[in-house]
């Protein structure tokens, strides 16, 4: 249905400006003139689609044309089967979920199939140290819809390209491939793009929304600069009981920072939840690899068991990859039956993974401490079980200059960042929120919008708004990954001091966007107090580092870890990874 | 890149094309000595949008346009009096005007319509002639709109070409001037500061004594009546010297450096005139013409 669309779309709705030849000096090829075109139709390049489409000023003004390689018609026609889950999900934060209501583009959405997190436990795997955020706490106009809500990518591209089958002036071209990009000759001259079915795309401005490996931004010459982390996240859509009737509703998110990468746990439904599992790639590799029901197991493991024997359950499970025998469920059932008993885990304690091997759920009061942990695990869905690797990514620019003029980035094409905090697409999204904005308001007073001045109120914008929010995450990376010893105890003091001020959570939880923003129209005020917080928050993450030297420092614990200690520890760690 | 051979096969000497491409890389370089006009442009836009969107619904509030529109202008004749390379002319007519471009020098309209020529949106209503305004005196053709900005302070009669300018309206038709008041602060941002301490503007491009200040152009309409009218002034009344929002405005545009931009500074705010401003009066309608005559 899409590639009809596009056809029937291709011929008015950019103007072919064939017949106009002789009007125009330089050009004598047949090119097809538009104000923006968008590469690439993941979610960002969806949404700003929508977004521009959905302004009824800009309709006169612009001609928008969407470019995608894939297939966008499997995504306008996705049926998932009942009860079952696609593995790439993302938590929008509610600035995001306001922006998408805001352009109409929400009410798309199946809601049914999404979740709202309402309370959030991150406790460090060594220390224990734990920190709790409720939606409850947070002054939010509405606490029930929660601080975020989980959504499968698929469910908001779907709603998406539905919004945008509503908007025949804006035209999505799928299932064809940028090819090329030049720009004019001619001082001045704008970029031309080259599609795979021969068509050319004359473009006032050419948005990057083409991800990781943006062709737009290697067009621009746009310098990116980041670094692997040497971490792998595995995915996957988890099944297990109804939370008992005690524990109220499946609505909180756990994350767990191991040394090797934190493991989150994402509530979809009450039986259905989406598993982020950032780990070595050696580990990921392993586990991509074992029955569904070993994944299972280690899983409800990685939540329960103390650190060192989930070092220890790594291990055996690299080594019998190594081998070419992946690890049996038989032989990880009994290697965590072990480790349960060698740490006194009886089996009615909330860390016990004996109720895996029950025939019939567990009834009654559930044991001590058991909200503090996700339900057990009792099977994967199949087929959902999958990895990426993870990077840390930011362009020095958003906005392209010289002979990449004309162009800008938003989404994974502009930054990539590590999903602990489950930021990346809601910071493309407030990309996204930001240049569509920014483009009205240059129509508005007759501006250029591909030109540098319409342009820089976006980059003003966004690029520090960004910044700050993928450092702060990168910081927490690095000093969760660490099992050196005097770094977790100060880490685990550090956390504890962190749960006391609720001033400082608050602000924290504000960084996940999760407040509804303030007067969107006028931008700057909810931008102010965003970013606001925010600097509370990034100095709760140095404070953090900072108290816990003061409190080694008094213990005489670390002599030569002064207050700024773990600090320029973690600098030097920072600046010793290979930079691209 | 494209074919050389496409190049060699339009009517334009291509010498000609490098020239003005080279010259017109200056006027569109947003970044190069320009590049305060470009960050300027935005601003005196705002200001001409929301002063005409004002003025319509003071007169129809009931079908005013609709302010979420971009063509207010749609319809509308629009004169651009010292266009330069067109950064103004380009604005108004993408919020729907039918403009002209008028300027003095022959390279900047070569320049204007060679850059005008790369957007397609530009080319059925944008034109650009050389030509002093004077000369259009002559044409039967008036104008909804006039607008000079940055001009005034460059031009040796000013009471002049104030008068050339009124002349080119319609009656009840807009006039928007740009320009630089003369003070201390002016002389010492505009000229000491730009031209002869940072060099960003080629020295000598400003001279004070041709600076005027807000004062003197109100001054200016509160006795200038239009010869093929004989109207009443277009500035009938003051208060305090500051004319009522329906006959003129005078709007301060402050460079602010922190943000390398420009702001429109609120209305009446103290001081903001001191240096770059912005000015709007209107010609009155043609029922005025008749009330006066009829008072007589
Ligand atoms: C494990 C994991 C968990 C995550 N969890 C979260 C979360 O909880 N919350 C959150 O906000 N974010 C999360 N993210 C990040 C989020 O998934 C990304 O930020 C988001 O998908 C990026 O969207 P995008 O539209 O910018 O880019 P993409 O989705 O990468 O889309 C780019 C598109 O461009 C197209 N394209 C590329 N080149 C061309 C070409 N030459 N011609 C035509 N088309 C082209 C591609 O086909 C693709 O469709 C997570 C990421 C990972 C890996």
């Amino acid at each position: 249905m899409l590639s009809s669309k596009s056809s029937r779309f291709a011929i008015n709705s950019c103007r072919n400006s064939s017949r106009r030849v002789l009007t125009r000096k330089y050009f004598s090829t047949t090119h097809e003139e538009c104000d923006v075109v968008i590469v690439g139709g993941g979610p960002a390049g969806l949404a700003l689609a929508s977004a521009l489409g959905s302004k009824h000023s800009l309709r006169e003004s612009l001609k928008v044309a969407l470019v995608e390689a894939g297939d966008l018609s499997k995504v306008q026609n996705w049926v998932p089967a009942d009860g079952t889950y696609s593995n790439r999900v993302v938590s929008l934060t509610n600035a995001s979920q306001a922006f998408l209501n805001d352009i109409g583009s929400w009410s798309h959405i199946e809601m049914d199939r999404t979740a709202p997190i309402e309370e959030m436990q991150v406790w460090d795997g060594i220390s224990d140290a734990r920190i709790e955020f409720s939606a409850a706490e947070m002054s939010l106009s509405n606490p029930g819809q929660g601080m975020a809500r989980l959504t499968e990518v698929l469910n908001l591209q779907r709603a998406l390209l539905r919004h945008l089958e509503l908007m025949p002036h804006v035209e999505v071209i799928d299932k064809t491939k940028v090819m090329g990009i030049s720009p004019e000759s001619v001082d001045g001259g704008w970029p031309l793009v080259q599609l795979e079915n021969g068509r050319v795309l004359r473009s006032r401005l050419l948005v990057g929304a083409d991800g990781l490996n943006s062709p737009v931004r290697s067009f621009a010459k746009i310098p990116t600069y980041g670094w692997a982390y040497d971490t792998h996240a595995i995915v996957a859509t988890m099944f297990h009981s109804a939370k008992n009737p005690y524990h109220g509703p499946n609505t909180t998110a756990f994350q767990r920072f191991l040394p090797t990468g934190p493991i989150a746990f994402l509530p979809l439904s009450s039986t259905a939840s989406s598993l982020v599992w950032s780990t070595k790639p050696d580990l990921a590799a392993a586990l991509k690899n074992v029955e569904p029901s070993v994944l299972a197991r280690m899983i409800n493991a990685a939540f329960r068991l103390p650190e060192v024997s989930m070092r220890y359950l790594h291990d055996r499970i690299r080594e019998a990859h190594q081998a070419g025998t992946p690890i049996t469920d038989a032989e990880i059932k009994s290697e965590i039956q072990w480790r349960e008993q060698s740490h006194s885990i009886g089996s009615n304690s909330a860390y016990s993974s004996a109720p895996f091997d029950m025939s019939e759920e567990l009834l009654g009061i559930p044991p001590d401490g058991s909200e503090l942990l996700p339900s057990l695990v009792t099977s994967i869905q199949p087929g959902t079980v999958a990895s990426f690797p993870l990077r840390y990514n930011h362009t020095e620019t958003y906005i392209g200059e010289g002979e990449g003029s004309r162009t800008v980035l938003v989404g994974d094409a502009a930054h990539t960042i590590h999903p602990l905090a489950g930021q990346g697409l809601n910071l493309g999204l407030g990309d996204v929120e930001c240049l569509a904005r920014v483009i009205q308001s240059a129509v508005l007073r007759g501006g250029d919008i591909g030109s540098y001045t319409s342009l820089l109120p976006y980059s003003r914008e966004r690029y520090l708004e960004n910044h700050k929010i993928m450092s702060a995450c990168d910081k927490l990376h690095k000093l969760y990954s660490m099992s050196f010893g005097p770094v977790v105890s100060a880490r685990s003091v550090g956390l504890e001091v962190l749960n006391e001020f609720d001033s400082i959570k608050a602000a924290f939880m504000m960084t996940a966007g999760s407040s509804p923003r303030v007067q969107r129209e006028n931008g700057s005020l909810g931008g102010d107090l965003r970013s606001t917080a925010f600097n509370v928050a990034a100095k709760g993450v140095e404070g953090l580092t900072a108290t816990a030297g003061v409190v080694q420092a008094m213990r005489g614990g670390l002599a030569g870890l002064a207050v700024n200690g773990l600090h320029s520890l973690l600098t030097a760690i920072s600046s010793s990874q290979v930079k691209k | 890149m494209f074919p050389t051979a496409l190049i060699r096969s339009s009517t334009v000497n291509a010498a000609e094309i490098a020239h003005f491409s080279r010259l017109s890389a200056l006027w569109w370089d947003e970044h190069g000595e320009f590049s305060f006009l470009h960050k300027m442009n935005p601003v005196r836009m705002q200001f001409i949008r929301e002063k005409l969107l004002e003025v319509a619904y003071d007169e129809q509030p009931e079908n005013a346009v609709d302010p979420t529109k971009a063509g207010i202008l749609h319809g509308l004749d629009v004169l651009d009096v010292g266009c330069g390379g067109g950064l103004l002319s380009e604005s108004l007519t993408r919020l729907g005007a039918r403009t002209t471009g008028i300027d003095a020098s022959e390279s900047n309209i070569a320049i204007a319509r060679h850059h005008a020529s790369l957007d397609p949106r530009l080319s059925q209503s944008l034109s650009y002639k050389h030509t002093p305004a004077e000369s259009l005196l002559a044409e039967p053709k008036r104008y909804d709109v006039v607008c000079s900005m940055e001009v005034l302070e460059h031009v040796d009669n000013p009471a002049l070409f104030l008068s050339t300018c009124a002349e080119l309206l319609k009656p009840s038709g807009h006039l928007f001037l740009s320009t630089i008041s003369r003070t201390p602060l002016a002389y010492l941002l505009t000229i000491f500061l730009a031209e002869k301490v940072l060099g960003k503007v080629a020295d000598g491009t400003h001279t004070y004594s041709k600076y005027i200040k807000p004062s003197e152009l109100i001054e200016f309409f509160t006795k200038y009546r239009s010869p093929s009218q004989d109207s009443r002034p277009w500035i009938t009344r003051l208060y305090g010297g500051v004319p009522t929002r329906t006959e003129a405005e005078v709007r301060g545009l402050i460079f602010n450096p922190l943000q390398m931009g420009w702001m429109l500074a609120p209305k009446g705010a103290w001081g903001a005139t001191e240096c770059n401003y912005i000015f709007w009066t209107r010609k009155p309608a043609l029922e005025n013409v008749l009330n006066s005559m009829a008072q007589r």
